[in-house]
């Protein structure tokens, strides 16, 4: 099998989706890490300088950039695995099991995951296109330092709008219960599935990935607008 | 007990179907489902009408022919059960239970509750087997197979074909059913030879009859009347991977 | 006189000796030979497999949605072989011997022999085609004993054995329809046998999707169809068993052997009121472990487990102390009939005996306790580890005790009767597995078989498999090789119209009746007349009722039956008619069969011909005979008689004690 048809069948689809989605976890331990930085009442300093090298250090530049490429991807192929799932059964049932035979969180894989797209596009339109294209005002910490892109009081403006901050918390549910099916899922798609690592999996996957990560994401909307 | 059932009628591949009611009194809690199909069966020729046509052999839940979704469940509500053995006992007098067809484009409905599962055996075809021709074989006790490679390959070799797990798949996926025959021959030393065809083979053809993949919801496993389990899944997962990844042609 | 073509020397060279000479056919004519297969169980399965692996042209043909469907898919218990992995004194003369005995002295010795000598190949080749059989930790093959014997040479896989046996047949068969060499026909129903010059050269097949007569040609018909058991309308048999393809085969010339010989299961879940549809089967395998009683007092309606110990009659221990609960199906079958006709039956319906598996659970309890090394373990404890060990062993089967009675068998002994389970009887064959047809044989089940009287536990699956895999593969071949000339026959032959226009005659007439009653209506009745007069006990004057009560029965089906929709749709009423019109016929034969068979012998159990002690009476003097059937017309039957000849194994009255 070569290997453009690998990838074409519907194991090798799941394995990119799979793979990819390895890849976003990853991305999004490392971004609340830097996410984090946000709470700290110091005028933005640990943040924006954070921020400053991220953005411009070329090697994370490129990461970022395939990083983007990833999360189409992931989408692209997730979706075109989902619309050929409804094509193989073109009757639906007049009545279902519902949760009686499996989550609903398992089974909605493909809204989660629309939820997140539209939150990232968004969330990317508010902070990363301000960022690298608009005009920001800018800061030093040091005397003589170089001026950053105040970035930080730009984050605590936004949600000091509840409106803003509701969208942050849904999109982080979104988040919360695609990973709780989803880092899962990808291990036993990528067929690890033993009986003496499967409950250390599903705990990282539904407390660390599930929980703890998007709860870090969304506390910090929440704290900035009752903090602000 | 009396019941309401809500059946789907389709006189053939291309009608559209629909469901009818049927009341049907004095059913018995001893009876199997399907004694309480042949009761309202005998009861609609004897008013002239065309009974329900279902798929059902053995009648003992093994040969895999009985195929009704139940109230929303593959072979009704009762776990490691098949339509057949499920017996009236899992319902109460006043129930309404709305049956339908196993749905899934590689699973055409035939008429009323028959549906074409064909598509299994292409799969089978397309690898399920070890190619050994009558007469070849080595002593049975030559081949020395570890008792738990042997019980998982036997828990796997269970499947009985039914497609409950296309019919409980919110997708209609066929893994469940492709890896329990994968799982059977992997697990076992004289499946090893094919190995590298078998799951690439089997899993091209399961895509070309159009069953849907895998997103791991688990629901096959929890509808399997055989209770057949998702590591088999994870195992062919494994092998399709190895052989992707190895096999040089 | 019939010839059985029984090869000349000594018993154990016969196959042997018939392999050496037989003719055999070369790899370019097998591609234009053209052999036709109906049905796929073990024995349709693996011939389809076999002869396309050879390279024969196969089509194969099966009522079913698919061939892993068959109704050897559901046998439980195990097969049998004579590998002497035990060590416990096995040999092929052993299960030889044992098959003769076991059938009460009414199969034929040679073909016995050949079976009990590729018994063992079959089990290498299920191996290999990785059939999971139970193994024991080191890695080896696992046996287990069963009734009738004294060694342990059942090969099993938990209490699915033929699923697994058929699904290896099946994935073997599949290969060679990917191959090419197998062409199938699911949901196919062979509706009649076309000859030409005398010998079989095809078949008229309906698809029953669209209702579409089909003509087939072959130059040989294999008949693997099963048995008739479903003649009795309640049995252990599938919904579709069938007699239909055997039948149209008689009708054709075809002689039927034995067709009184039945096979009554000792140990089926009994009958819970007047909606069953079929019956269940309990493996044989559950004997092993379990104790079957009754109460000591008639009409004791107490609960099992208040009635003690010394107030229980472990009847099948009394009466045969050297088998104990192992006794043959047969005589196991009549001894519960005799304990519920007498009085002491229990359950609801007083048509049951118990099996009990506390003893066992505590003998397992213990044991498992010794090896954990616990002392003196507390009852609990003991019951607790016996429920694991038993559950290990048969909790498929005790899973579906409960489903079916909403009992559990690990608190309350099951409750178990006797049901009919599989016809020793069916289309007689010589050595080759030929029929009287020439190019028309019968395979499996649907032979008058190996089994005598009456089948051993295991021995189904082996006869199956062997005749599929082993035998015919050599027999089929000694025939074609003189057919290499004869071209495939158009099937515009005049034959074939013809054969065609009777089976369409006959569905016209089957849809034109239009009276009032359902088929499964007829079918009941039918098998109630069976049951009562041609069952477990058959006398000369409830015979001689059953057939009047039959064509009665018959004449009124062909004018009041009703048969919904029409014959050119998927029409599963019609298909019932069909078939029940056959077993009409066939009820009426086998009780013909029964009445002339003035002995007891095996499952057939004559009420004028018993000991003193009431164990089943044979008469070899004057029924050592295979009773082959012709069918002469409407009700009209001759009697055709192959002697049967016993030079190894000596008949002696049978007994278990």
């Amino acid at each position: 099998m070569k290997w453009s048809q690998f990838f074409n069948t519907s194991i090798g689809k799941k394995l990119l989706v799979g793979a990819t989605g390895f890849f976003l976890c990853s991305f999004v331990l490392v971004h609340l890490a830097g996410n984090i930085q946000l709470l700290y009442k110091d005028g933005g300093k640990a943040f924006n300088t954070y921020a400053a090298f991220m953005g411009h250090n070329s090697l994370i530049q490129f990461i970022a950039w395939g990083l983007k490429i990833v999360i189409v991807l992931h989408a692209l192929i997730a979706l075109q695995l989902t619309f050929s799932n409804r094509r193989a059964r073109p009757v639906k049932y007049a009545i279902s099991a519902g949760n009686q035979t499996s989550s609903w969180y398992s089974r909605q894989m493909a809204v989660m995951g629309s939820i997140l797209l539209v939150f990232i596009v968004i969330h990317l339109a508010d902070f990363w296109a301000k960022f690298h294209y608009a005009e920001l005002p800018t800061i030093s910490y040091e005397a003589n330092g170089e001026p950053i892109k105040d970035l930080y009081s730009i984050v605590w403006q936004v949600f000091e709008n509840p409106v803003w901050v509701i969208i942050y918390v849904i999109g982080m549910i979104g988040l919360s219960f695609h990973l709780i099916h989803g880092f899962k899922s990808a291990f036993q798609t990528f067929g690890l599935n033993h009986v003496k690592y499967n409950g250390l999996i599903s705990f990282v996957g539904v407390w660390l990935f599930g929980i703890l990560i998007p709860i870090g994401f969304a506390i910090i909307p929440v704290y900035i607008l009752f903090n602000h | 007990m009396n019941l309401t059932l809500k059946v789907w009628r389709q006189k053939n591949k291309n009608d559209q179907g629909r469901f009818e009611t049927y009341q049907v009194q004095d059913i018995s809690s001893e009876m199997s489902f399907l004694e309480m199909f042949d009761v309202l069966n005998e009861r609609l020729i004897n008013e002239g009408k065309e009974p329900i046509a279902f798929d059902h052999d053995c009648r003992e839940g093994i040969c895999g022919m009985c195929s009704m979704h139940i109230n929303g469940r593959a072979h009704g509500p009762w776990a490691g059960t098949t339509t057949c053995q499920l017996h009236m006992r899992a319902f109460k007098d006043g129930d309404t239970i709305t049956v339908e067809p196993w749905r899934a484009s590689a699973f055409p409905v035939l008429k009323d509750l028959t549906v074409d599962r064909g598509a299994f055996d292409r799969i089978i075809e397309a690898g399920g087997y070890i190619s050994v021709n009558t007469g070849n074989a080595v002593d049975a006790n030559a081949i020395p197979i570890p008792k738990d490679k042997a019980d998982a390959a036997f828990a796997a070799a269970a499947c009985i074909g039914c497609g409950a797990c296309v019919a409980a798949c919110k997708n209609s996926s066929a893994m469940l059913f492709v890896s329990a025959k994968v799982s059977q021959l992997a697990l076992l030393p004289q499946g090893d030879p094919e190995r590298s065809t078998r799951a690439l083979n089997m899993v091209a053809q399961m895509d070309k009859e159009g069953f849907g993949s895998c997103t791991n919801t688990g629901a096959c496993e929890a509808e399997c009347p055989k209770e057949i389990s998702l590591t088999n899944i994870a195992r062919l997962n494994r092998e399709f991977i190895r052989s992707g990844f190895t096999y040089e042609k | 006189m019939l010839d059985a073509k029984i090869p000349a020397g000594p018993l154990d060279k016969k196959w042997e000796n018939y392999k050496g000479h037989c003719k055999l056919v070369n790899p370019a004519n097998k591609r234009s030979l053209e052999v036709i297969i109906v049905g796929t169980g073990l024995a349709g399965a693996s011939a389809a497999a076999s002869l396309g692996e050879l390279g024969y042209k196969v089509k194969a043909f099966c009522f079913q949605d698919s061939p892993r469907r068959a109704h050897s898919i559901a046998a439980q218990g195990g097969i049998n072989a004579a590998k002497n992995y035990q060590n416990d004194g096995d040999s092929v003369y052993r299960l030889f011997y044992d098959t003769v005995k076991g059938g009460d002295y009414r199969a034929r010795e040679a073909n016995v022999h050949r079976l009990a000598e590729v018994s063992g190949n079959i089990i290498d080749q299920c191996v290999a085609q990785g059939v999971p059989f139970a193994r024991e930790y080191g890695g080896l093959l696992s046996n287990r004993s069963f009734g009738g014997t004294q060694v342990q040479r059942t090969f099993y896989a938990a209490g699915q054995t033929g699923q697994q046996l058929l699904l290896g047949a099946y994935s073997a068969l599949e290969r060679q329809v990917a191959l090419g060499n197998v062409t199938l026909y699911n949901r196919h129903e062979m509706l009649e046998i076309v000859k030409i010059d005398g010998k079989a050269r095809g078949i008229i097949a309906r698809d029953l999707i669209t209702g579409k007569l089909e003509r087939h040609f072959g130059h040989a018909v294999l008949l693997a169809s099963g048995g008739y058991g479903n003649v009795f309308f309640l049995s252990t048999n599938a919904m579709g068993s069938n007699v239909t393809a055997a039948w149209k085969a008689t009708r054709k010339g075809a002689f039927f052997g034995n067709p009184c010989y039945t096979q009554i299961h000792p140990t089926c879940i009994p009958v819970s009121g007047d909606h069953q549809s079929k019956l269940t089967l309990m493996s044989e395998s559950l004997r092993n472990d379990g104790r079957i009683w009754v109460p000591k007092k008639k009409d004791d309606n107490r609960k099992p487990a208040d009635i003690p110990e010394d107030e229980r009659d472990y009847y099948l221990e009394r009466r045969y102390p050297a088998f104990g609960n192992l006794v043959p199906r047969d005589v196991a079958s009549r001894a519960a009939k005799e304990r519920c006709d007498a009085g002491y039956g229990v359950g609801s319906s007083k048509q049951a005996v118990y099996l009990d598996y506390a003893a066992a659970i505590e003998r397992y309890g213990k044991i498992e306790a010794g090896k954990r090394g616990v002392h003196s373990p507390s009852p609990e404890l003991v019951r607790q580890l016996g429920v694991e060990v038993v559950a290990e062993k048969y909790g498929n089967l005790f899973e579906m005790y409960e489903k079916i009675t909403g009992e559990n068998p690990y608190e309350v002994p099951m409750r178990i009767y006797p049901a009919v389970h599989y016809t020793m009887g069916g289309l007689w064959v010589d050595y080759e597995l030929m029929t009287t047809v020439p190019g028309l044989y019968a395979l499996g089940e649907a032979n008058f078989s190996d089994h005598g009287a009456n089948r051993l536990g295991a021995s189904a699956l082996m006869q199956g498999l062997a005749d599929g895999y082993f035998v015919i593969p050599y027999t089929i071949g000694n025939y074609l090789a003189d057919e290499i000339r004869t071209k495939a026959i158009p099937t515009d032959h005049p034959a074939f119209v013809e054969a065609e226009q009777q089976v369409k005659a006959n569905i016209d007439r089957l849809m034109s009746i239009k009276g009032t009653k359902s088929v499964d209506s007829f079918h009941r009745r039918l098998g109630k007349i069976m049951w009562d007069k041609c069952g477990m006990a058959r006398n000369e004057k409830g015979l001689k009722e059953a057939i009047e009560e039959i064509k009665a029965l018959r004449a009124e089906f062909w004018k009041d039956v009703r048969i919904p929709g029409t014959a050119d749709e998927f029409n599963p009423e019609l298909e019932k008619a069909g078939r029940v019109a056959d077993f009409l016929e066939l009820g009426e034969l086998m009780c013909i069969d029964a009445l002339n068979r003035r002995e007891s012998c095996g499952g057939h159990f004559r009420e004028e011909s018993q000991t003193e002690e009431g164990e089943a009476l044979r008469d070899d003097a004057n029924f050592a005979y295979v009773a082959a059937w012709e069918y002469k017309g409407d009700s009209s039957y001759e009697l055709h008689k192959e002697p049967l000849i016993f030079e190894e194994a000596k008949p002696t009255q049978r007994s278990y004690k």
